[in-house]
């Protein structure tokens, strides 16, 4: 072989050897994640080289831990990480369908079929896939007043698979509650318009919703007060600490003296700054007990901290930029880059601003706002798996109900989708398609079924006698999911069982992609490493 | 007190910074330990420039480094990525989840061996086992170093060490320009790493600048480029001092390929376009360059070459915590901010940022024969592609001495290092001197850790002295045998720099842009349009005109 050639180190793979190292890689990833699925799945315990342990129950954050060195299993993890950035969630999933459709396909290319007319089919299928899934879907009216139990039982469906039921349950009313706090109408909602912030105290039930926001530092003057009501918010984006600028670099001065004026210059300058907020401060809260906080996304210096502070003035510095839009959000007023533009309407409200510590961590909580359109999630843990735990569901929580309110429509859980579909394709797609493109089609409604059988399998029960009992069912008639209990059909509906429809379509999408790509490689060449290495 | 951020990304820049926070830590031990020499007690520099005091929830006290660490998955070895200090006192038996009542599924990696350092470290702490011999510590160092923290002796902060997760990618195919490029911003990467920063920046009360170091030789140097981009925008007038390293490894390959050429000149015109400072450090060769005279390197080893670069940076940046007392106290002089040695290097007539770093380790003794020649001389320059026979009478430099000594093993005084370092100005005729230099001295010379690895010649003397007599067989001497060492680096901002910037400038423009070039596909597959591309040059040939007037009336006649 010319490759050979040109380099003797190189090693090359034939057709059917390429085609089983590729599909044994799809397996093997799918045998890792497919324990995760569902809210019977198991969770992960990673006891890294050094002995740190990771704990997760997401299929994204478990691929990201994971050092994956086969080629064709990164390429199914890029996907999957993909589908994750696009709509939030089923990464697992695309992990185990693109597992089945090449374990499915296997079983086909064995008996001798030639994997282009597989792929043919699977496009086929796909496609009416699509179709069915858009006859298939529930649509829900998002107008002014979304139906908020069906973002409950959505919110609710993911959740439960990530955490306990009573956690999962109490996380669901704050997850939805904080996604109607930031929407707006005629806007695309920005999740990341709810901070979430964590700290390690208390338990897991403590998790809140904060209307308003907590901001993860606090005032660094020992004379600013710890807690304040009733008050005037200043955003600003305003430098108080002094600093060489760039127009005074003459940093070679002929004597002391120069050096001291110019650096007294530089100083009164800022001091000019300071002096504009308290004179803001004194004309809003004259006459009344109103407090004054500044939250400032630059720095504050110490002898700027300490003019503050003698007038009674809370200052933070180096808040997040996006803290900025947030602080707006939440209380009201306008972020302000100048002193100049510093006007009463500039200010925010806030009913209450005080700060925690834990430890070196200082917390400030600023809470009772005029308006909240962004809040904080606050998750609380006595540990950092915990934690980590909560933030990985609540992310995913936010992102089921977004998809829920844009999508405008869900799709019945539980399996029954897959079900459905599969019965679809058997029945009624695999009739009208000529030759043997028809068994590609076979093979991808029986990957489908996938879903289903994992669900299955990670509660213990017999994987054949659920999917015969639940097949037999929807040709009743009837729309079918999969109760976990105790391995009988279920209606979703009335379970309140629902995913979400973009995180389907994005799956049957992107699934049989990579799934043909892989199954066309016919010759794999690299140079100098063996690959037939397990991974 | 103005405080300093430092930040390394990339796999070398870690080694270098782990030999830097050695020092560092060395130095704090020896200021407190009341046996060791009065030169380290009273060093007159200030530690809380570079670290910062916290308490754990324990209510422990603590003091790590302002610093933040990037690198890929898998590159902490036996460190754990929240640090030692912080952990929970809970052991790792009670962490079964409490958020899932299902069925646990473990998946265990191959545990790391600790090399007898670490164990040693570690027994320490636990006041249990056997006392493991130096000899031997030292011994294991040199064999199996694998990565930078298998000879860290410092503590660090939990926000400070981020690993690149989810690349799914060796260290050998991290290697160019294009593949880093969307790492920064992929997967909310860099909104992590920009949190970890702030959370480091919001506690200064009056931040100098931003020490960044970057391994610039491969996927790296796209991530750097980013998180500068992020942080120009965040912290508008903080300076960085940007330091980019390479390993001799990464530049052993007999001949570069066009994508490795390519790389070098994206990489410097990006990165110097988004700091204040850039200086490149990294010969192609340690082991046969003038800068290793008295020591014994090995180029394969990052280890080793890596404690050089090491003992540079921390020598360049001491004049940033010398305490401003009383002008100048006895032993500290001449101490600078990051702005002003900016404003010193960069700042009179030629905006040139692209410094060299020259260094002399050890530095010779004061009284030597002529010293006024040897000190001078025993500059190397750390930075590659240099023309050393440059005549430019616009050079500004910026010099800093650390404990030099005056006789075998005393230290000199911080006059008497200033009068010789007048002096042998004074006598270097032959060539120009600079228009301007400036000189800080130390007395507190370099202390050698026990981790540091053993490069001495047999010609150095326990306080780093240069012997005329072998003072034993072996070839290698290593911290058993050298305490301390007098180090002298020197910026400069020179046009002898040119041919560094020069052949980049040209290989961007025959490689990159003229039409049918043999790199378009290259860079095409970075994802750089052409305009990107020209934008670079224009920035690479504004910094080559700085220092070479006539560079543009010739470009203009093409």
């Amino acid at each position: 072989m010319s490759v050979r050639v040109l380099n003797p180190n190189a090693e090359v793979l034939n057709k059917s050897a390429a085609l089983h190292m590729t599909i044994n890689a799809a397996k093997g990833l799918q045998d890792v994640l497919k324990s995760n699925l569902g809210p019977k799945g198991t969770i992960k315990m990673l006891v890294g080289g050094s002995g740190d342990i990771k704990l997760t129950k997401d299929g994204n954050t478990l691929l990201k831990e994971m050092q994956i060195q086969n080629p064709t299993a990164i390429m199914i993890a890029r996907t999957a990480v993909a589908q994750d950035d696009i709509s939030g969630d089923g990464t697992t999933c695309t992990v185990i369908f693109i597992g089945e459709l090449m374990k499915q396909s296997e079983r086909c290319i064995d008996e001798g079929m030639h994997p282009r007319v597989l792929v043919d089919g699977f496009e086929i299928a796909k496609r009416a896939t699509l179709q069915f899934l858009d006859t298939f879907k529930t649509p829900v009216v998002m107008g002014d007043e979304p139906d908020n139990e069906i973002l409950k039982m959505v919110a609710r469906t993911t959740l439960r698979t990530k955490l306990y039921e009573g956690l999962a349950d109490q996380l669901t009313d704050i997850v939805v509650n904080s996604v109607l706090c930031i929407r707006k109408p005629e806007e695309p909602i920005d999740l990341f318009m709810v901070e979430i912030m964590h700290m390690r105290h208390k338990f897991d039930v403590d998790t809140r919703l904060v209307e308003g926001l907590v901001l993860d530092h606090g005032s660094r003057h020992p004379d600013m007060k710890r807690r304040a009501e009733n008050c005037h918010i200043l955003t600003c984006n305003v430098s108080l600490e002094y600093e060489k600028s760039e127009i005074n670099a003459g940093f070679f001065y002929s004597n002391a003296e120069q050096r001291e004026a110019m650096v007294t210059a530089e100083r009164r300058s800022v001091d000019e700054r300071v002096q504009k907020i308290i004179e803001l401060k004194n004309k809003v809260c004259a006459g009344n007990d109103n407090s004054f906080v500044i939250i400032n996304q630059k720095g504050i210096d110490p002898p700027s901290l300490d003019l503050l502070a003698r007038e009674g003035i809370i200052a933070l510095r180096r808040a997040k930029r996006r803290n900025m839009e947030r602080l707006v959000l939440a209380c009201g007023g306008e972020a302000v880059n100048s002193v100049d533009d510093l006007t009463p309407e500039s200010l925010g409200w806030a009913g209450l601003v005080y700060e925690h510590v834990l430890g070196e961590e200082k917390y400030t909580f600023v809470e009772q706002v005029k308006n909240p359109h962004s809040c904080t999630i606050l998750i609380k843990g006595p540990n950092d798996h915990t934690i980590a735990q909560i933030k990985d569901a609540v992310r995913d929580g936010l992102r089921s109900v977004k998809n829920t309110l844009e999508d405008e429509c869900v799709v019945l859980g539980a399996g029954a989708f897959e079900v459905a579909a599969r019965q679809h394709l058997i029945n009624e797609v695999k009739k009208t398609v000529q030759g043997r493109a028809q068994l590609g089609v076979e093979a991808f409604a029986n990957a489908l079924l996938v879903v289903p059988k994992t669900l299955a399998e990670n509660a213990g029960l017999d994987t054949q006698d659920v999917i015969i009992s639940l097949t037999s069912e929807h040709d009743k008639g009837n729309v079918v999911g999969l109760n976990l209990q105790d391995g009988e059909p279920i209606d979703p509906l009335l379970a309140g069982i629902f995913d979400n429809y973009s995180v389907k379509r994005q799956l049957i999408n992107s699934g049989p992609v990579i799934a043909s790509q892989l199954l066309l490689v016919d010759e794999v060449i690299r140079a100098g490493r063996n690959m037939r290495k397990p991974t | 007190m103005r405080e300093i951020v430092t930040i390394q990304v990339g796999e070398f820049a870690n080694f270098v910074g782990s030999h830097f926070w050695n020092f560092q830590d060395e130095l704090l031990g020896l200021a407190s330990d009341p046996e060791s020499d009065p030169i380290f007690r009273n060093h007159n520099l200030n530690m809380d420039v570079l670290y910062r005091s916290g308490e754990t929830h324990q209510g422990v006290a603590t003091y790590t480094p302002r610093l933040v660490s990037v690198n890929l998955k898998g590159s902490l070895g036996t460190m754990s990525s929240r640090g030692t200090l912080y952990n929970e006192g809970s052991s790792s038996r009670s962490v079964s989840s409490t958020t899932w009542f299902g069925d646990v599924d473990t998946q265990r990696s191959e545990p790391r061996k600790r090399n007898l350092f670490l164990q040693s470290l570690y027994e320490e702490e636990q006041k249990v086992g056997k006392e493991i011999e130096d000899k031997d510590i030292v011994g294991s160092l040199d064999e199996d170093v694998e990565c930078w923290t298998d000879f860290s002796k410092s503590h660090y902060h939990p926000q400070s060490l981020y690993e690149l997760n989810g690349l799914w990618m060796d260290s050998k195919d991290f290697n160019n320009y294009g593949i880093g490029k969307d790492v920064f911003s992929e997967a909310s990467r860099g909104e992590e790493i920009c949190d970890r920063l702030r959370f480091f920046v919001e506690e200064c009360d009056h931040i100098q600048g931003i020490k960044f170091l970057v391994d610039d030789s491969g996927g790296f140097s796209a991530v750097a480029a980013d998180f500068l981009e992020n942080m120009a925008d965040e912290y508008t007038n903080v300076p960085v001092l940007l330091y980019s390293v390479r390993s001799p490894m990464s530049q052993m390959s007999p001949k570069k390929t066009v994508s490795n050429k390519l790389h070098d000149a994206i990489s410097l015109s990006r990165l110097s376009s988004l700091c204040k400072l850039f200086t490149p450090i990294g010969l192609p060769s340690l082991t046969g360059s003038k800068a290793s005279k008295y020591l014994n390197l090995g180029d394969e080893k990052p280890y080793r070459s890596s404690a050089v670069y090491a003992a540079a940076l921390h020598a360049s940046t001491i004049p940033f915590r010398m305490q401003p007392t009383s002008s100048d106290s006895s032993e500290v002089s001449t101490s600078m901010d990051v702005n002003t040695l900016v404003q010193l290097l960069t700042g009179r007539g030629r905006q040139n940022i692209v410094t060299i770093l020259d260094s002399a380790m050890p530095a010779p003794t004061l009284a030597g024969k002529q010293l006024e020649n040897t000190l001078l001389t025993n500059l190397q320059s750390l930075t590659p592609e240099v023309n050393e026979d440059v005549e430019d009478n616009q050079a500004v430099e910026s010099m800093c001495i650390l404990g030099a000594l005056r006789s075998e093993d005393k230290e000199a005084l911080v006059s008497e290092v200033k009068n010789a370092v007048d002096a042998s100005y004074e006598q270097a005729i032959t060539k120009t001197k600079p228009l301007f230099c400036n000189l800080s001295v130390s007395r507190c010379p370099l202390p050698v850790p026990l981790p540091f690895p053993s490069i001495f010649g047999n010609l150095v003397g326990i306080k780093g002295e240069i012997l005329s007599s072998p003072v034993s067989d072996s070839l290698y001497r290593g911290s058993l045998d050298v305490h301390s060492i007098p180090v002298a680096t020197r910026w400069r901002s020179s046009s002898a720099i040119l041919p560094f910037l020069e052949s980049r400038m040209g290989n961007l423009e025959k490689l990159g842009i003229q039409w049918g070039a043999m790199g378009s596909d290259v860079v095409r597959s970075w994802g750089f349009g052409r305009e990107e591309l020209q934008e670079m040059r224009e920035n690479l040939s504004k910094m080559v005109s700085e220092l070479n007037p006539q560079f543009f009336e010739s470009s203009d006649s093409d």
